[in-house]
């Protein structure tokens, strides 16, 4: 007893001794180390992804270098991230999806171009697609959960009646009458507040006439003086009047998408693949297994359009001391055995060629011609000048209820997008 | 007649419903009559559309079957290379129009023209195609995605760019394919398929494109068939069976054909909306009912227009007609006194009502209208307007009078109506027709004929009374003057006869003047002659007369005469001083009269309110406790010629026109007079008059300077307070005292403080301590510097002597006046200088060396004059018209007279014409001499007419010396004091 005593004493001073050189150690770190510690600014629910998460872990423990996380709330952190750049508090690394809040980060003064990195060439043509410029400039590396958004339909329901996917706009349009006729809701139409409706229907517009897109983010033209645009809004306002949308489509919003669809009360809706596996609740008569995925139709491409996935970039700050490790990190990211590593069992589409070990969902798989044929970048939204969503939303929601027509409904979107484009200093308003 | 008009009623709606109810039933048959049959027609007609669509299907396949056999025959014929075999392909796609051209190989592998190589998918036909030789059509979804529809045919063997082909196809877009199948006459809203007999969907007609996978199951999943009908169809499509059905699909109708269309087990399948399908036959079903409904309509509504204005113009033309009715009666019944009404018998509503009713009676037509009841309130006596069961008791066809008495509601004047009631029958209705005739005229009349008549009788009776009166009232002084005349004749050696005689042949002069005169003012009153002479006169200075005319009669009868004045009224007051002393006089002598001996008498003088300053309302009272009057003859004691008969009052003289004259002239002067009485108890007169108050003069400030302290006393602290507010204009501080004693003490007391009173105010017949006794005492008190004047409303000249010697300076008459007080005061001051005591002999003395022109045409009057103005020491020359008059002053000295005393009834020429002659004279003294009428014309006008012509004065008949000194020594001292004569005023009466 004694010397289980004696012995246990002895083991507690040697794992004092030990924490206690520990921490010295932390506390007095060698000054003569080139390790560096890199600032990475984000929002707080990007920077706690798991695959985020785990490549910083991977970055941090393979190179010996820091990463200073500067997370901030959501809702704080444009005004915040903005705040921090005009009093050049530019962080390393730099978090931010490709849209037209962009702009207000002064991007070509504040980031490096990385067209001529190495990993350029593992990139998916849509996820490097999306993270280019109007000038064709590499703004950062996509690292992100990609998905494709289409008009994802219940597979299960079409075949009980006999029907097929729609190839073109005219099929579409049939389809959705013979499902009303028979007592459907074709589509579920979140009017209230889900914006990113109308986006899937520009794309085509500006992502196959890049010169129209520059005209509109000079001023040149407007929505109106644009023929799909006004297709488009005539389109939705068409599809509201023959009761596609159903009934109640302006109280609905982002809550009630799962249970319409999982319920078979609406047959298709505008989503990405990805939300299946975040959002959609089963619990319904109907489980994710029972969709899959045709394009978009909108009146703006005959044959329909697939979007891209809206992608987290990490973005390198040109003028920082630590310019080469921030490359260096965005390279160990790109490393085809880090980000499977990363993005392990997570459910995404490819935004590397090489990635191996994510999951990406049956309908993508099962439509991968279709969508290879028919997918864009996501144009409307990253790329036109003053471009918001929920402003298209609002005007669209307008017309909808009434408040006005398809040329009031347009005339709103432009204005509330030239007003947005003021907003951000635009040099063409 | 009244069972016909009932059926007639009920008879019209009746048919009317019968013919709407007969057209219905026809619409509803031949509505369903033709409902059927375009049905039957649709459906027919549906058969032949599709039974053409199949057959030029079945055309078009075998078109292309024929060209691919021909083709085939030209490739094994002519063996052409592959670029001729391009060309050729082009071209006849060009002129054909497939989408593509295949060489096959085992039904699965192909190439095209142009090299392409590829595979098909043919399904279950491959083996018709392969096996046995047969051409077939079947659908393929090559890499575009795009669906295609392949007609391919056997061929001989060949080998084309190294493929081995043993058969040869074409493909067509699904939708060019379409367009042959699109039907046309259901406005492409029918749904055209070419399916399998499984029911998978080789093409479809839908414009755009086809979703439909398989339209049995989108039947079974969509539609309201039965499994059972379901798999009867299918089994029809199994066995090539043609075959027609309804189904619901969301909701809408649709009639399905369908037909094998001859090759392999393809179905020609329609779908058509039975609304598009019948929409033809429907619009003309819709058209025909229409027409008839519209002609329905239009003859109903041309029925009932016609109903309506046929209704409407009687009733306008009755309306009219009514309107013009009741206008006109309106019309009538405005311009007569009559008023017109009209009850529903039932419920007595009022039907019709004239609007004069607001006129005549001043009840709104509205509420005449709302309840004829509202009669009632206007009938006077209580009267109910004709009961209601009275009303109802009168036979059909008879009426019923009663004459009512109505006031009217606004101006409260009284109507008299004959109320006449019909009951008749007017269109079968029973009515109460109501005439309420106006009878006020005939009312009226009689009631004035009844008042004439009356007032006839009372005239006549009053005069005979009258004359009864005056015989006997005339008679009597007449009888005294005449008896004592003949008995002073006899005794005029007895002075001490003569002198009682004379007396009384007075005292019944003067009865009989008054009597006359009261006869004369009626008189005049009665004829609207009389008017007022107002001007400016002192109340103090009439109360004084009143007292001198009165106090004697008061002091005889041992009366009590009190005189009270309440509050502080005016002294100077604009009116008619001598009718209202005729007024009072008549009042008070009235009570004096009228009262036993002993009596009271109290003569109050009170101001009531006035709404301006400018004007006093002043109440006089009269009241006495003597033998009053009963409540039969209050009614007419101001009526002429009235006079209460009794005991008492045969004993006492009157004319019975005292009152009478009293009430017109206060009626005159715009007053009131009251009067309260009862038989024992005494009466009161109360007669309030309004006068103008002239403008204020000069604050007084003679008694401040010589009184500044006044003591009063009186046991009537009420008289002690009047004083004080009577005296607060004159700056006199009045210290008062109720009895002897305390007047006494107060007196002394402040004489011996040193601010003694400077005037002591003792009233005379105070309980205890008398006046007389108060002043004897304050004299050994204070010494005789003090005046102590004597407050009574008694006759003081039994005490006079008495009270000098208490040391009493003078007596003051009640009421109270400030100006009264100052003319007591004034010659208690002015004694002092000397100038006062001679002033009253001087007065007495005013006639004396006198030299009077007398115009008077009556001898007997011009010699008594003579004599009169002989005693006052004057000389008199008489003139016995006014011709003479003129002529006497027209040839006499300057100066030579000193006055004209001129009659105005004269002979030759009256007085104003002798006047106005001897003014318009060369004489030096025509313009100053002083003229005064003489006449016993003495109302104001008269006094008016006098001046007017020319004189100065006005002496009344019979002539009254003292008046004659009084206006003498006021005309004389006019011109003297002028120098230059008197002027007109109007002074003197």
């Amino acid at each position: 007893m004694k010397f289980f005593k004696k012995k246990c004493l002895i083991l507690l001073l040697a794992a004092a001794a030990a924490v206690l050189m520990t921490s010295c150690s932390g506390l007095a770190p060698d000054k003569n180390s080139d390790k560096v510690t890199l600032s990475v600014m984000g929002k707080e629910s990007d920077l706690n992804k798991s695959y985020m998460t785990k490549i910083f872990d991977l970055y941090e423990k393979s190179t010996g270098n820091k990463l200073d996380i500067m997370s901030f709330e959501d809702s704080e952190y444009e005004t915040t991230a903005v705040r921090k750049f005009a009093k050049g508090d530019v962080p390393d690394i730099f978090l931010h999806f490709h849209n037209a809040d962009l702009n207000r980060f002064n991007v070509a003064d504040n980031f490096c171009f990385l067209n001529d990195e190495k990993w350029v060439d593992d990139l998916t043509d849509g996820a490097e697609a999306y993270c280019r410029d109007k000038d064709g400039n590499l703004l950062g590396l996509p690292f992100w959960e990609n998905s494709v958004s289409g008009c994802y339909y219940n597979k299960t329901i079409l075949d009980g009646l006999g029907l097929k996917p729609a190839t073109n706009q005219a099929e579409f349009d049939v389809l959705c009458q013979v499902l009303a006729d028979t007592g459907y809701t074709p589509i579920c139409w979140p009017a209230d507040g889900c914006s990113w409706m109308a986006q899937f229907g520009l794309d085509p517009i500006f992502a196959d006439d890049p010169a129209l897109l520059e005209r509109l983010n000079k001023n040149e033209v407007s929505y109106a003086d644009i023929p799909e645009v006004n297709n488009m809004v005539n389109w939705i306002s068409n599809a509201a009047d023959k009761g596609w949308f159903g009934a109640d489509y302006l109280e609905t919003g982002w809550s009630e998408i799962s249970p319409a669809i999982a319920s078979g009360e609406a047959v298709m809706t505008f989503i990405w693949d990805t939300w299946f596996d975040t959002d959609f609740e089963p619990g319904g008569k109907y489980s994710k297994d029972d969709f899959a995925v045709m394009p978009v139709f909108m009146n703006t491409a005959d044959s329909g359009t697939y979007e891209g996935g809206n992608l987290n970039m990490m973005m390198v700050n040109k003028n920082s001391e630590n310019l080469e490790a921030s490359l260096d990190f965005l390279d160990f990211c790109a490393d085809p055995e880090n980000y499977n590593k990363a993005f392990d069992g997570i459910s995404t589409v490819n935004c590397f060629k090489g990635q191996t070990t994510n999951i990406q969902s049956k309908p993508v798989i099962d439509a991968a011609a279709s969508i290879a044929a028919n997918e864009r970048v996501s144009t409307a939204a990253s790329r036109i000048n003053g471009y918001s969503a929920d402003d298209v939303a609002a005007a669209l929601h307008d017309m909808l209820s009434g408040k006005t027509d398809a040329r009031g409904c347009i005339k709103r979107m432009d204005e509330y997008r030239i007003t947005e484009a003021q907003n951000q200093v635009s040099d063409e308003f | 007649m009244f069972k016909k008009n009932k059926f007639g009623k009920i008879i019209t709606p009746l048919l009317l419903c019968l013919l709407a109810a007969a057209v219905l039933l026809i619409g509803i048959a031949y509505f369903n009559f033709i409902s059927k049959k375009i049905y039957e027609d649709s459906t027919d007609h549906l058969s032949e559309i599709y039974d053409q669509v199949n057959r030029s299907f079945g055309a078009f396949v075998d078109r292309n079957w024929g060209l691919l056999e021909s083709w085939d025959e030209y490739f094994a014929k002519e063996n052409p290379d592959p670029a001729a075999v391009s060309d050729f392909i082009a071209k006849e796609k060009e002129y054909w129009g497939f989408s593509d051209f295949y060489f096959l190989s085992g039904g699965e592998a192909y190439m095209t023209a142009s090299g392409s190589a590829g595979t098909m998918d043919l399904g279950d036909a491959k083996t018709n195609l392969t096996e046995q030789g047969e051409p077939i059509m079947a659908g393929d979804t090559p890499e575009s995605g795009r669906d295609v529809i392949v007609f391919a045919a056997p061929a001989a063997p060949g080998s084309y760019n190294g493929f081995e082909y043993d058969a040869v196809a074409v493909s067509y877009n699904n939708a060019d394919m379409a367009s042959s199948l699109n039907v046309d006459a259901f406005s492409g809203k029918a749904k055209c398929f070419v399916v399998h007999n499984d029911g998978s969907v080789l093409l479809s007609t839908q414009t755009g494109g086809n979703v439909f996978e398989n339209f049995l199951v989108y039947l079974k999943a969509a539609s309201d068939i039965s499994p059972d009908v379901l798999s009867q169809i299918g089994g029809d499509w199994q066995n090539g069976r043609s075959g027609l059905l309804q189904c619901k699909i969301g909701g809408v109708n649709y009639c399905i054909l369908y037909q094998p269309v001859g090759y392999q087990d393809y179905i020609l399948l329609s779908a058509v909306p039975q609304s598009v399908l019948s929409a033809g036959f429907l619009s003309v079903q819709k058209v025909t009912m229409n027409v008839l409904i519209i002609i329905f309509l239009l003859i109903g509504a041309a029925v009932i227009a016609l109903l309506i204005l046929r209704g409407r113009r009687l009733s306008r033309l009755n309306k009219t007609e009514l309107r013009y009715r009741e206008r006109m009666f309106d019309l009538l019944s405005n311009s007569v006194d009559d008023i017109f009404i009209m009850l529903d018998s039932a419920n007595h509503n009022v039907d019709y009502i004239s609007p004069n009713i607001e006129r005549l009676l001043g009840i709104p037509l509205k509420d005449a209208q709302a309840d004829i009841r509202v009669l009632e309130k206007c009938a006077l006596g209580g009267d109910i307007v004709i009961p209601r069961d009275e009303l109802e008791a009168i036979p059909l066809n008879g009426s019923k009078h009663r004459d009512y008495e109505y006031m009217h509601q606004s101006t409260g004047e009284r109507r008299w109506y004959r109320m006449t009631v019909y009951h008749m029958s007017i269109a079968d209705v029973k009515k109460y027709i109501i005439v309420l005739s106006d009878r006020t005229r005939d009312q009226l009349m009689n009631q004035k004929l009844q008042e004439a008549l009356d007032a006839a009788k009372s005239a006549n009776e009053a005069k005979s009374n009258f004359l009864s009166n005056m015989s006997h009232d005339i008679r009597t002084p007449m009888n005294a003057i005449v008896g004592f005349s003949v008995l002073l004749e006899k005794d005029a050696d007895d002075p001490d006869l003569v002198r009682e005689y004379t007396r009384k042949i007075t005292a019944s002069s003067h009865h009989l003047l008054s009597l006359i005169n009261d006869v004369l003012d009626m008189s005049k009153i009665e004829s609207g002659k009389t008017s007022l002479n107002v001007d400016c006169f002192s109340l103090p200075a009439l109360f004084e007369e009143l007292g001198i005319i009165l106090m004697p009669q008061a002091k005889a009868k041992k009366q009590t005469f009190k005189t009270i004045v309440k509050g502080a009224p005016p002294e100077q007051l604009v009116g008619d001083k001598l009718r209202l002393n005729q007024i009072l006089i008549n009042l008070l002598s009235n009570a004096i009269k009228y009262t036993p001996d002993g009596g009271e008498i109290e003569f109050i003088v009170s101001e009531l309110p006035s709404p301006t300053p400018q004007f006093a309302k002043i109440r006089f009272t009269v009241r006495d406790n003597g033998i009053g009057m009963s409540e039969e003859f209050l009614e007419q004691v101001f009526n002429p010629f009235s006079r209460e008969i009794s005991s008492v009052t045969n004993k006492i003289q009157g004319t019975g026109l005292g009152m009478a004259i009293t009430k017109n002239l206060v009626d005159l002067m715009g007053g009131i007079i009251n009067v309260e009485s009862a038989p024992g108890k005494g009466s009161t007169f109360t007669v309030e008059l309004t006068f103008t108050v002239p403008d204020a003069e000069e604050p007084e400030t003679w008694l401040r300077r010589k009184i500044p302290r006044m003591l009063v006393a009186d046991d009537e602290e009420d008289i002690c307070l009047s004083i004080k507010e009577l005296m607060r204009g004159t700056g006199v501080d009045v210290s008062f005292a109720t009895d002897g004693a305390s007047a006494v003490s107060a007196a002394v007391k402040a004489h011996k403080s040193g601010s003694g009173f400077n005037v002591i105010l003792l009233d005379w017949k105070m309980p205890g301590m008398d006046g007389v006794e108060a002043a004897r005492e304050i004299r050994a008190e204070i010494g005789a510097d003090v005046p102590i004047l004597v407050l009574t409303s008694y006759d003081w000249t039994d005490i006079e002597t008495e009270a000098r010697k208490a040391g009493i300076n003078a007596f003051m008459p009640k009421p109270f006046f400030v100006s009264t007080l100052k003319q007591t005061l004034e010659p208690l001051f002015t004694d002092k200088d000397g100038t006062a005591a001679e002033r009253t002999a001087e007065d007495d003395k005013v006639m004396e060396g006198l030299r009077f022109l007398v115009a008077e045409d009556n001898e007997l009057n011009a010699e008594i004059l003579k004599e009169l103005l002989g005693m006052e020491g004057a000389e008199c020359e008489i003139a016995v018209n006014g011709k003479e008059a003129v002529e006497i002053f027209e040839n006499s000295a300057p100066e030579y007279y000193d006055m004209i005393l001129m009659d105005v009834q004269m002979p030759i020429m009256n007085g104003y014409d002798a006047t106005r002659a001897i003014r318009s004279l060369e004489h030096p003294s025509a313009k100053t001499v002083p003229i005064a009428a003489m006449t016993a014309n003495t109302f104001a006008e008269d006094v008016r007419d006098a001046l007017n012509s020319g004189m100065d004065g006005h002496l009344s008949k019979p002539i009254d010396m003292a008046a004659v000194k009084e206006l003498v020594a006021k005309l004389i001292n006019n011109k003297n004091n002028s120098g230059d004569g008197p002027k007109n005023e109007n002074g003197g009466d």
